[in-house]
């Protein structure tokens, strides 16, 4: 992992408004932040540079979600992955935790609400919540 | 059907009982011959006592011709004899029964069968034909008897001849020996023609004299060739039909052909069944027949009869199976009818079908169970149509919802983020502060009311497989324990005993022990905690049913009291305006309840509340 990747954050997600909230309130608090409106896109750029932790929409459409999720368990094991979800059924949760996220935060959500989730998948204080799941 | 069965029925009585005839007539036929035998028997065993006789022997030697004129007066007054005599070696005649007992020694033909006893020297019987001069000779009387005027029969073989006057009779001769000396031969016989004996002792044993309609049942005939000579066959006028002749066809198949006959044929003057056979004389030659025959016509009375009343029984029965016919049409048909057009006025959607009236007995039953099954059918189909709406409405509902959840909770989060990026400068004065919060209160209340949606909309039957209730509340726990600690509230889990396994679709009870959870954070102050623990307990409605119970206890702002009992209405909500919608509790109560479940509520206003939700033991529908 590089070295110098430590304090920036992924988000994938296929509306600007989303990307572009989640730039505004991660910057503010001093993360530095990459976009991708696609799964090809946020792979690009993993290739280039690794975050230290990825937020990502999983129901983009195709299945993004789920395929960038699979190709990240692959290669990037050890990154932290928070699903965002505006549609939080049990079964999209219980797919997101069997594919690995670390935790997920429902759309809409507060800037406080992102910062804090962000922050505990950072320090670890969140162990993965799914472990005992289904 | 009726009218096959009544031809194919008339023609089998119509064979049986002409075949049964034929076999009478046939068995008759053998009775006569043996009528006919015995009484040639009978001549035969007569003339023998007779040279059996003592003194009878000498008698012809001396030539006592009044003792053997005496002798054969006797046996034939007893065997009923019309000519005897004694003829001596040489053939000449010693004496004999008749006008004249002693003939002119020079003309005198001599009794064939005599003849023939002398030329073998042994017994003769049998029957014989007796020319007319021979019965001149013997017996004037017997040749007047003989001759037989012929009357004209159509079917008859066409011949030149008016009369007969040749004799047939039964006869036999016995050569009388003295030591060994051949002295002579004893004869005598019956003369057929004109004679009643055979034929009437026939038509008395066989046919016991039995008439049918005043006529005699059963004739029998003797014919000389093809002329009847001797019958109990009366003609028109009264008198036995003597003179006729047989059929040409009879004449050749039995005289000539030598068959025994048996046929129907007109005889006389009405139908019989007949039968014939050849008589055979002394020398072997067919010289005649004996003829048998019944009444057609009684026969063919019987198959009338048989024949009419089967014709009745077939006609009563016919009648009866139309009868029949009609009632079962008008008791089973007609109804039955009723029901095929009530199916498919059911079958278009018609759920109210008009059967007619009730009938009695099975019919009745089958009307009966035809109403309440569509009755039944209806409301099932009120009630299918009812759920379906229900799905429907779900299904529209959970898709709108998902719909409206993703693309508006995109365009919430961008409203919510900038709002509050907003509040948190400093160089906004507090009005702006004020409009800007209400624009983050009125966003938050779209993101509940579109939550409430989601959940109302995933309310779908359960799927039920054994859980472990622990395992259950830990996962739920879990999932909330983010949010709860980004609200700053712990959340305490403290596991039950021996908590038996349950059956339960373990998506939906998540999503209801969330929802309670989720409700129960909302009413917590930071820095406070919810505690959840399970229990194995009775239901408090009914102490005999065991189930498990979670216990969810907040030390929150507690609930009304007058709004407890409105907890579980759909959109029911207590909190300000934009921190709910109402929905999650109702849905939680909906998934407890299809489990067989309840939830109770014990509140106390400032204090906090505490939710059991208590599942059943066993297995419950939804």
């Amino acid at each position: 992992m590089n070295m110098k990747t430590e304090n920036i954050i992924l988000v994938v997600d296929d509306e600007d408004i989303v990307l572009d909230s989640c730039r505004r309130v991660l910057e503010a608090d001093g993360f530095e932040v990459m976009l991708a409106s696609s799964a090809e896109e946020a792979l690009e750029i993993m290739e280039r540079r690794l975050p230290v932790a990825l937020l990502m929409d999983i129901k983009m459409p195709e299945r993004d979600g789920i395929y960038l999720m699979g190709q990240i368990r692959e290669k990037w094991r050890e990154i932290p992955v928070i699903v965002m979800t505006g549609y939080p059924t049990t079964e999209t949760i219980a797919e997101a935790a069997r594919m690995g996220a670390a935790t997920f935060i429902s759309k809409p959500f507060t800037p406080d609400e992102l910062v804090e989730t962000v922050r505990r998948v950072l320090k670890k204080v969140i162990q993965p919540v799914f472990s005992s799941y289904g | 059907m009726g009218v096959v069965s009544l031809f194919v029925g008339g023609q089998l009585l119509y064979k049986s009982v002409l075949s049964e005839a034929q076999i009478r007539v046939s068995l008759d036929l053998n009775a006569a011959r043996e009528i006919y035998q015995a009484r040639i028997k009978l001549v035969n065993v007569s003339l023998n006592i007779t040279t059996l006789g003592f003194g009878f022997v000498s008698a012809i030697k001396q030539r006592d011709i009044q003792e053997l004129q005496h002798r054969l007066g006797r046996m034939s007054v007893h065997a009923e004899l019309d000519f005897a005599g004694i003829v001596t070696g040489n053939g000449k005649v010693l004496c004999r029964i008749g006008p004249d007992p002693m003939p002119d020694k020079r003309h005198q033909p001599v009794n064939p069968i005599a003849e023939l006893a002398i030329k073998r020297q042994a017994p003769i019987a049998g029957t014989v034909i007796l020319s007319e001069d021979f019965l001149f000779s013997e017996n004037s009387e017997l040749a007047n008897l003989a001759r037989v005027q012929f009357l004209p029969t159509p079917t008859a073989d066409p011949i030149k001849e008016i009369e007969g006057a040749s004799g047939m009779a039964l006869a036999a001769a016995i050569p009388v020996f003295d030591q060994s000396e051949f002295i002579g031969v004893l004869y005598g016989g019956i003369l057929l023609n004109r004679s009643k004996c055979i034929v009437d002792r026939v038509r008395d044993t066989v046919f016991l004299n039995q008439t049918y309609k005043g006529r005699t049942f059963g004739v029998a005939s003797i014919f000389l060739s093809d002329l009847r000579i001797s019958t109990n066959a009366i003609t028109q006028d009264g008198k036995r039909a003597i003179g006729t002749r047989v059929s040409k066809e009879v004449e050749e198949r039995v005289l000539i052909g030598g068959d025994t006959w048996t046929q129907r044929a007109f005889v006389v003057r009405d139908w019989y069944i007949t039968a014939y056979e050849p008589i055979t004389d002394i020398y072997g030659n067919k010289v005649g027949m004996l003829g048998l025959g019944i009444m057609e016509e009684k026969y063919l009375d019987i198959r009338r009869k048989a024949l009419s009343v089967f014709i009745l029984i077939t006609a009563a029965g016919t009648v009866l199976a139309f009868g029949l016919g009609s009632l079962l049409a008008h008791r089973i048909m007609v109804p039955v009818r009723r029901l095929i057009e009530a199916s498919q006025q059911v079958s278009e959607g018609h759920f109210n079908p008009e059967i007619g009236p009730i009938s009695i007995g099975e019919i009745g039953v089958l009307q009966k169970t035809f109403k309440d099954m569509v009755a039944a059918l209806g409301r099932r189909r009120a009630e299918s149509e009812n759920q379906l709406l229900h799905s429907e409405k779900q299904a529209s509902v959970g898709r709108l919802a998902a719909g409206v959840a993703h693309e508006i909770n995109n365009p919430l989060t961008g409203v919510l983020t900038f709002t509050h990026m907003l509040l948190r400068r400093n160089d906004i004065n507090d009005e702006m502060r004020s409009d800007l919060e209400t624009i983050a209160n009125a966003t938050e209340r779209v993101r509940k009311i579109v939550k409430g949606l989601l959940d109302f909309s995933r309310q779908t039957s359960l799927d039920r497989e054994p859980a472990e209730v622990n395992r259950l509340v830990k996962s739920a726990v879990s999932l909330m324990e983010n949010q709860a600690l980004v609200k700053g509230i712990r959340i305490v889990f403290e596991p039950g005993q021996d908590i038996p396994m349950l059956t339960l679709d373990r998506s939906q009870m998540q999503g209801a022990l969330l929802n309670i959870i989720l409700n129960a954070l909302d009413a917590t102050q930071p820095g406070e905690e919810i505690r959840i623990s399970t229990n194995f307990i009775s239901s408090v409605i009914d102490m005999d049913q065991k189930g498990v119970e979670i216990a969810i206890t907040d030390t929150g702002s507690g609930i009304q009291p007058d709004h407890l009992d409105q907890l579980f209405d759909p959109f029911f909500t207590t909190k300000e305006v934009g921190q709910g919608t109402g929905l999650g509790l109702a849905v939680s109560l909906g998934i407890v309840e299809r489990h067989g479940g309840t939830i109770r509520v014990q509140s106390e206003v400032g204090k906090g509340s505490t939710f059991c939700i208590w599942l059943p033991l066993d297995e419950h529908e939804d």
